[in-house]
């Protein structure tokens, strides 16, 4: 019976070319528009991510102060969103309450690849005549190179040797270099902090040019820790990052953080720990209300789709009722008629969504193209898609199949 | 004709129709009794408005009446639900139109199988079926053509044709030949006959007068009743 449903509809269809043609023309353009809007979101959101991740993966940061996460338990996300969102600057207020003892604390943990501390050091940044505004001084241990993830394009990272002696050595970013000294070579040059002199050894590699988070590996001088505590006579942790050895540990480590730093704090809640997934969240749910509202007005193009089948159906029936008393007399049910036009219009909006799908994916390349966005189209969403365009046929072709099946035979056959 | 133990194939007790609206109340249907054996070729007659047509829907299930009973192969379908009318009009009964009514959109096969269709039988069944009818009216040939590529009269033994496909208990025919020039008329009668003889029952309704010879019984309906009832 569905299978002689489905093939009724296409002969109907057929029948009606440019009328069916017009009617899945609505339905696909509403799955278009949703489809592409929310493929853009996911493909922004991935870009967000992969930058996220590029700071460092399986990284967790300790920060002073309470930020986001509570230590114990999980909060719900909106909690985690408004809390999470002043992470830049909120531990930045105020003196660290991190020490060396639980630097020394968290080396004891197993699972635990790398760890770095490094500490923001408020200084001009001048060589010669030439200053770098947009420059902030970090001093961090050696490791904080390779977890965060940051390249060189010139020269090398600061050693452990460095670090030990106290070497007046910079590494710089590439915009600071610019502003410094322009073209030129600046190996070897000399930069003035706190009014002291660093010798340049090393230059990071540009990034993309995508979103940064977090602080700018090209507007940066980066000194070696112990120089930086002996610049400014105080061992202020800003932040230790934690590299784990592996994903799937993150939250065990990330718990024994915790609980070591709180016997070291004597139970006090005055530090935060927090997964890269604390720093996504943020970012992942500003985007998500604004693909829900982007979505939200697709969605109404698919509406007005489905206005467009209900519309036609109802046209269809009418046109028809001579076929339905006919249909009735050879002893169609309710329900066969029913089903039969239901099918109709369940068919023409699938075949809608089909193509819908179809049109999205070849504006996903000419979006690549254009906008240097990449849409991403998840299997779900494809499914959801070919979903909501099947809802569309039922719910837009329920009335007008329930006014076919209502006729009464009598009437339909007489009707020319 | 009518032995005593031949089967009674439709059976009116006292059956009333009576219309109710805006118009005033109207009662196209006054008690009307009435039996048709199995094998009868019965002819319906009477003026337009005498209550034929009403009559006909009736016999046909497509209609329900205001009082009385109507059995059909001694089922009470007074008390069938909507659904099992359908099915028992599905079963029973095969139609045949004045003005044939097959879909333009469909060819002979597909219109001729459709009682089938609802009736859930498989595709191959309905295949043999439908070349088996399609033969018996002499439309083996035509089995793909739409009815738009057909001659009235073929048209007229394709709607024939699928009347018989359920093999149903009786067989209503409203005018069958009322569209179709007299000899092609001829024909198509002459075709219910050979059915008839073959053991079909056979219900025409019409007002011309000519057809009822081929009936074995001719009932003149008029002002709702029935007021001759003619056995041959």
């Amino acid at each position: 019976m569905i299978w002689q449903n489905i093939k009724n509809a296409f002969i109907s269809i057929k029948s009606a070319k440019l009328r069916s043609f017009l009617t899945v023309i609505g339905v696909v353009i509403g799955v278009f528009a949703v489809l592409v809007m929310i493929g853009v979101g996911d493909g922004v959101k991935k870009d967000i991510s992969g930058e996220i991740s590029s700071l460092g993966t399986n990284v967790l940061t300790v920060a002073s102060g309470r930020i986001g996460q509570s230590s114990s338990q999980r909060q719900t996300s909106q909690q985690q969103q408004r809390q999470t969102s002043g992470f830049p600057f909120s531990g930045g207020f105020g003196t660290s309450t991190l020490t060396e003892k639980d630097v020394a604390s968290i080396k004891n943990i197993s699972d635990i690849d790398k760890i770095t501390t490094f500490g923001i050091i408020s200084s001009s940044v001048v060589s010669g005549n030439y200053s770098s505004e947009g420059a902030f001084v970090v001093s961090a241990e050696p490791n904080y190179f390779s977890i965060r993830n940051i390249k060189l394009s010139e020269g090398r990272e600061i050693t452990d040797r460095d670090n030990e002696d106290k070497k007046l050595v910079a590494v710089i970013g590439s915009n600071t270099k610019a502003d410094l000294f322009g073209d030129e070579n600046a190996i070897g040059k000399k930069l003035t902090l706190r009014g002291k002199e660093f010798e340049v050894v090393g230059i990071t590699k540009k990034s993309d040019g995508g979103l940064s988070f977090g602080s700018s590996s090209d507007d940066v001088v980066i000194i070696p820790y112990n120089t930086g505590v002996e610049l400014t006579g105080k061992n202020e942790i800003f932040r230790i990052l934690v590299q784990v050895n592996d994903a799937k540990n993150i939250d065990s480590v990330k718990s024994e953080i915790t609980k070591a730093i709180q016997q070291n704090h004597a139970g006090e809640d005055d530090f935060s720990v927090l997964t890269q997934e604390d720093l996504l969240g943020t970012f992942n749910s500003i985007l998500d209300i604004l693909t829900t509202f982007v979505v939200a007005i697709a969605a109404i193009s698919l509406l007005v789709g489905g206005i467009g089948i209900m519309n036609i159906m109802l046209v269809t029936v009418s046109e028809r009722t001579k076929e339905i008393g006919i249909r009735k007399a050879m002893g169609a049910t309710f329900g066969n008629i029913l089903g039969q036009f239901m099918t109709e219009s369940i068919v023409i909006s699938l075949i809608g969504g089909i193509i819908g799908v179809l049109v999205s994916y070849l504006a996903g390349f000419v979006i690549k193209r254009l906008a240097n966005i990449t849409p991403v189209f998840s299997p779900r969403a494809l499914l959801a898609a070919l979903g909501v365009s099947l809802l569309v046929g039922i719910v837009f072709g329920t009335a007008p199949a329930i006014k076919a099946a209502r006729k009464n035979p009598i009437q339909a056959l007489k009707s020319l | 004709m009518k032995k005593n133990n031949q089967k009674i194939v439709i059976k009116l007790d006292k059956l009333s129709k009576r219309y109710d609206d805006e118009a005033g109340v109207y009662d196209a249907l006054r008690a009307i009794n009435l039996e048709v054996a199995e094998g009868e070729f019965i002819n319906i007659m009477g003026p337009s408005g005498s209550g034929k047509s009403t009559l006909m829907n009736i016999i046909g299930l497509l209609d329900r009446p205001t009082k009385g009973n109507y059995y059909l192969d001694g089922v009470n379908t007074a008390k069938l639900s909507s659904k099992d009318i359908a099915k028992l009009r599905r079963d029973k009964i095969g139609f045949v139109f004045q003005n044939f009514n097959l879909l333009p959109r469909l060819n002979l096969a597909q219109n001729v199988e459709m009682p089938l269709i609802y009736k859930k039988v498989s595709l191959r069944q309905r295949r043999e079926k439908v070349k088996e009818v399609l033969s018996k009216v002499g439309l083996e040939d035509k089995i793909k053509n739409r009815p738009n590529r057909l001659s009235g009269g073929q048209v007229q033994r394709a709607a024939i044709a699928r009347a018989l496909i359920n093999d149903p208990s009786i067989i209503l025919a409203d005018e069958p030949t009322g569209n179709l020039d007299t000899k092609t008329g001829v024909e198509i009668m002459n075709l219910l006959k050979e059915l008839n003889l073959q053991g079909v029952t056979v219900v025409l309704v019409t007002h011309n007068p000519e057809l009822s010879e081929y009936a074995s019984k001719t009932i003149i309906v008029r002002d709702g009743k029935i007021i001759e009832d003619t056995k041959k």
